[in-house]
C-alpha cells in the first residue's frame, strides 16, 4: 500500500522508493530509507502526512506520499 | 591563514555557530557563478586567526542541487584545512547521514553533537568517547545557542589545525563501478549508510522512544481548520509584542527632530549659513536619522519575535499548516514565516526569506512578500479612503485591498515562478517539525542586535542619499510648490500619468510611496496644501505634522474619488519602500532580480492604478 493511505497510530516499513533521483536523495537524506520503520502520527487529507521516523517527526507532501511503498507492520 | 568549514543539515545550528563564532565578521556574498549564498567570516583565538566558511544547508553530498554541488566541490577541493560536521544529538541517527555521506572524503574533521541541552532534556545520553573512538576524530557535545561551551570549541579547533585527525572508518558501498548512479544503486547507498551509522552508534545512545506522542498543543495545531487559525492567532499577538519591543526607542527616536532642529536652526542660522544648508542640517538629517532609528527597532521587534517563534520550533508547525495554500504558489511551506512577517515589516519578511532551501525559491518567497502590504499602509490608507468614502466605503477598501494582495501573489508566481523555480527542481515538502524547545533569549536578542545594526547602517546611507536627492526636487526658494522641480517635472507629464488614473500630485504621492510609506500623507499634505516643502515632510516618519481635516477639504476639491481609489491600490501595491528593496537586493545579491522585482511592482502598480481609474469612473461619474 501507499503511504498516504496509512490511517495514523499505525506503524510501517518502507517497502519500495520511486522518483526521480532528487527525490531519492532527499528523501533518504532525511531519514526514509528503504527498510526503515515508521509511525503514522497524523494522516489528513488535507494536510502534509506527518510521521515518526529515526526520532524525528517527518511532515510529508501528500503527492510525495504517494510514492513510497510500505506495509503496515503490527507494532 | 587556516580554513575552517561547517559542515550539516538544515536545522543542525550551523548559522547559530557561524554568527557565535564570527560576530559581526563576516562577508555574505554568491559562490562563484552560482546563485548559492556563500558566507564567510573570521575568528580570532590564541593570536592566530581563522577563516571560516559556512556551508549551504544541503542534508546530503549527492550533487543533487546546487547548493550540494557547491558543498561538495569545497570539500574534495581541499580548500578546507579542516570541517567541522555539526549533527543533531536529539536526532542523533538521523542527523548523522550527513558524516555518513561526507565520509568518502578524506579530509580532517571533527564531529559537533550539537543540541545536547534538548537531547538531555529527552533522557538521552551520548557516549561521545565511545563514538569518537570508533570514528577516529573527536567528538565535541555542544549546544550552539549557550555562549559558555565556545572556548572549547575554538580550542579543539586550534589542537586539530596542528594534529589533525581523519574518519578512521566509512559506509561499506561495495565495489560499484564509478558510472552514473542508478536509482537502484542509490537506494542501496542510502541503505549502506544507515547500516554504518546504526553499527557506530550501537552502545553509544541509550534511550530510543518507538512511539510518538503529539504534544497537547501538537493536538490542536495539527488539525486543518484550528491550526490555522491558532497560527494566524499566535503570529497577530507576535505582531503586538514587536511594536512593544519597538516602541521606546521609537519614543525617543521621534524627539530627536524636535529636539535637535531648532538648536541647530538657530545656531546655523546664527553663523549666517545660507538657509538652504540650514534646512539640509536641521530639519532632513535630524528626520533621517529618526527615520532610520524607527525602521531599525521595527527590524529588531520582527525579529526577536520570530527568532523565538523559530527558535521554539512554532514557525515549522506554521510552514507545515500553510503548505498547501503556499505549493499552489510554487512555494513551500517554509515561506510562511517571511509572508507573515512582511504583514508588519516587508524588510523583515524579506530577510526572513533566509530559511529558504534554494535561492530561486529564496527569490520567489522576497517577490511574493512584497505583495503583502506592511503594517504602515494600514495606516495611512484609512485615513484617505475616510476623507473620501463613508466608513462603510473605507470597509470596502479595505476589503478590496485584501483581496488583491492574493491576485497579486498569483500574479508573480505566474509570471516569475517558471524560471525561479523551474518544475524539475520543485520539491514537495519534506520537513522536519523539530521537538519544542525552550528559547535561548541572549542568542536571539544578539541575532536580532546584528540584523538592526545592520539595517540601520544601511538606512543611513541610502535614506540621506535619496532625501537629499527628492529635497532638491522639491525645494522651493519661494516655498511655493509651484516653483519646485518636482511641481515641473509632474506637470510635465501629467498627460501620461493621468491615462493610469493618477493626476501630478497623486502621482508624486505615488513614487514618494515607493521610498517610504510613511512619506505618503506628508506629500500630500506637500503638494496639495502646498504650505510645506515636500522633502520638510517626505522623510517625516509620522502624520504628526499634517493636519487631515485641512487636507481632506482641499484633496476632496481637487481630486475625484475615482482618483483616490487608484491611487490608493497603486500606492499600496507599488514598491514597498526604500529599505524593502535594498533589503531584497542584500538578500538575493542579484542586481537582476532585485531590479526586476521593482519594475514589475511599479508597472503593475500603475496597470492596477489604471484598470481601478477606469471603472470606478463609470460608476462613480
Amino acid at each position: 500500500m501507499k503511504l498516504s493511505e496509512m490511517r495514523a497510530d499505525t506503524c510501517g516499513e518502507v517497502k519500495e522508493l520511486k522518483g526521480d533521483k532528487r527525490f531519492l536523495s532527499r528523501i533518504t537524506s532525511i531519514g526514509l530509507n528503504e527498510g526503515a520503520s515508521f509511525q503514522v502520527v497524523k494522516n489528513d487529507r488535507r494536510l502534509p502526512v506527518l510521521i515518526y521516523v529515526r526520532e524525528t517527526l517527518l511532515a510529508l507532501n501528500r503527492k510525495d506520499s504517494e510514492s513510497i511503498e510500505v506495509v503496515e507492520v503490527k507494532a | 591563514m587556516s580554513t575552517i568549514a561547517l559542515l550539516g543539515q538544515p536545522n543542525s545550528g550551523k548559522s547559530t555557530v557561524f554568527n557565535q563564532l564570527t560576530g559581526s565578521r563576516q562577508h555574505v556574498g554568491n559562490w562563484p557563478g552560482k546563485t548559492v549564498e556563500k558566507k564567510e567570516g573570521s575568528f580570532t583565538y590564541n593570536n592566530t586567526k581563522y577563516t571560516l566558511v559556512d556551508l549551504p544547508g544541503s542534508y546530503g553530498l549527492s550533487g543533487n542541487s546546487d547548493e550540494e554541488i557547491v558543498t561538495e566541490k569545497f570539500i574534495k577541493g581541499g580548500e578546507a584545512d579542516l570541517v567541522c560536521v555539526l549533527v543533531d544529538a536529539s536526532q542523533l541517527e538521523r542527523s548523522m547521514y550527513m558524516l555518513a555521506d561526507f565520509a568518502s572524503m578524506d579530509v580532517p574533521a571533527i564531529l559537533i553533537l550539537n543540541m545536547m541541552d534538548v537531547a538531555k532534556g529527552q533522557g538521552k545520553e551520548i557516549n561521545d568517547r565511545l563514538l569518537s573512538e570508533r570514528l577516529g576524530i573527536p567528538v565535541l557535545p555542544f549546544t550552539a545557542a549557550e555562549s559558555k561551551g565556545y572556548g572549547k570549541l575554538r580550542e579543539l579547533i586550534e589542537q586539530e589545525i596542528r594534529t589533525p585527525h581523519r574518519l578512521a572508518t566509512a559506509p561499506d558501498m561495495g565495489s560499484g563501478s564509478e558510472a552514473e548512479a542508478s536509482s537502484g544503486k542509490m537506494v542501496a547507498e542510502g541503505g549502506a549508510k544507515y547500516a554504518w551509522i546504526s553499527s557506530l552508534l550501537e552502545g553509544v545512545t541509550n534511550t530510543r522512544r518507538t512511539k510518538y506522542e503529539l504534544s497537547k498543543f501538537d493536538k490542536l495545531m495539527v488539525r486543518p481548520v484550528l491550526g490555522k487559525v491558532i497560527t494566524i492567532g499566535i503570529i497577530l499577538v507576535g505582531f503586538l509584542a514587536a511594536m512593544l519591543i519597538m516602541s521606546p526607542f521609537m519614543g525617543v527616536a521621534g524627539m530627536l527632530p524636535g529636539l535637535l532642529g531648532t538648536p541647530i536652526a538657530n545656531f546655523l542660522t546664527g553663523l549666517n549659513v545660507h538657509p538652504w544648508l540650514v534646512s539640509v542640517f536641521s530639519l532632513i538629517i535630524p528626520n533621517t536619522i529618526y527615520f532610520c532609528i524607527s525602521m531599525a527597532s521595527f527590524v529588531f521587534g520582527v525579529n526577536v519575535v520570530f527568532g523565538f517563534l523559530e527558535e521554539i520550533g512554532f514557525l515549522a508547525r506554521a510552514a507545515y499548516q500553510f503548505d498547501g495554500a503556499l505549493s499552489r504558489l510554487g512555494l513551500q511551506g517554509k515561506a510562511v514565516a517571511p509572508i507573515l512577517m512582511g504583514m508588519g515589516c516587508t524588510i523583515g519578511g524579506a530577510s526572513g526569506t533566509r530559511v529558504m532551501d534554494s535561492w530561486g525559491q529564496k527569490m520567489l518567497t522576497m517577490m511574493v512578500v512584497w505583495a503583502v502590504p506592511c503594517a504602515s499602509i494600514w495606516s495611512i490608507i484609512p485615513v484617505i479612503s475616510g476623507m473620501f468614502f463613508p466608513i462603510w466605503g473605507t470597509l470596502l477598501v479595505c476589503v478590496g485591498i485584501i483581496a488583491y494582495i492574493f491576485v497579486l501573489m498569483f500574479l508573480v508566481s505566474k509570471f516569475f515562478g517558471k524560471s525561479l523555480v523551474p518544475e524539475d527542481s520543485k520539491a514537495g515538502m519534506i520537513m522536519e517539525l523539530p521537538p519544542y524547545h525552550k528559547a535561548h533569549w541572549k542568542y536571539i536578542f544578539k541575532e536580532a542586535w546584528i540584523k538592526c545594526f545592520d539595517m540601520f547602517k544601511r538606512a543611513l546611507k541610502t535614506v540621506t542619499l535619496v532625501s537629499v536627492i527628492f529635497w532638491a526636487f522639491s525645494y522651493s526658494p519661494s516655498g511655493n510648490v509651484e516653483s519646485s522641480l518636482l511641481y515641473k517635472v509632474g506637470t510635465a507629464i501629467e498627460p501620461v500619468t493621468r491615462f493610469f488614473g493618477l493626476g501630478w500630485q497623486t502621482f508624486m504621492a505615488f513614487i514618494s510611496a515607493a521610498f517610504a510609506k510613511e512619506a505618503v500623507l506628508g506629500t500630500l499634505n506637500a503638494v496639495f496644501a502646498g504650505q510645506s516643502n515636500v522633502a520638510d515632510v517626505a522623510f517625516n516618519a509620522s502624520a504628526g505634522g499634517v493636519d487631515t481635516m485641512a487636507l481632506s477639504t482641499i484633496m476632496t476639491q481637487t481630486i475625484s474619488g475615482a482618483e483616490a481609489l487608484a491611487f490608493m491600490f497603486a500606492c499600496t501595491f507599488s514598491v514597498p519602500c526604500l529599505m524593502a528593496l535594498s533589503t531584497t537586493y542584500k538578500e538575493s545579491h542579484s542586481l537582476k532580480w532585485t531590479l526586476k522585482t521593482a519594475g514589475f511592482y511599479v508597472a503593475a502598480a500603475l496597470v492596477l492604478s489604471c484598470i481601478v481609474y477606469h471603472i470606478a469612473a463609470l460608476f462613480m461619474g
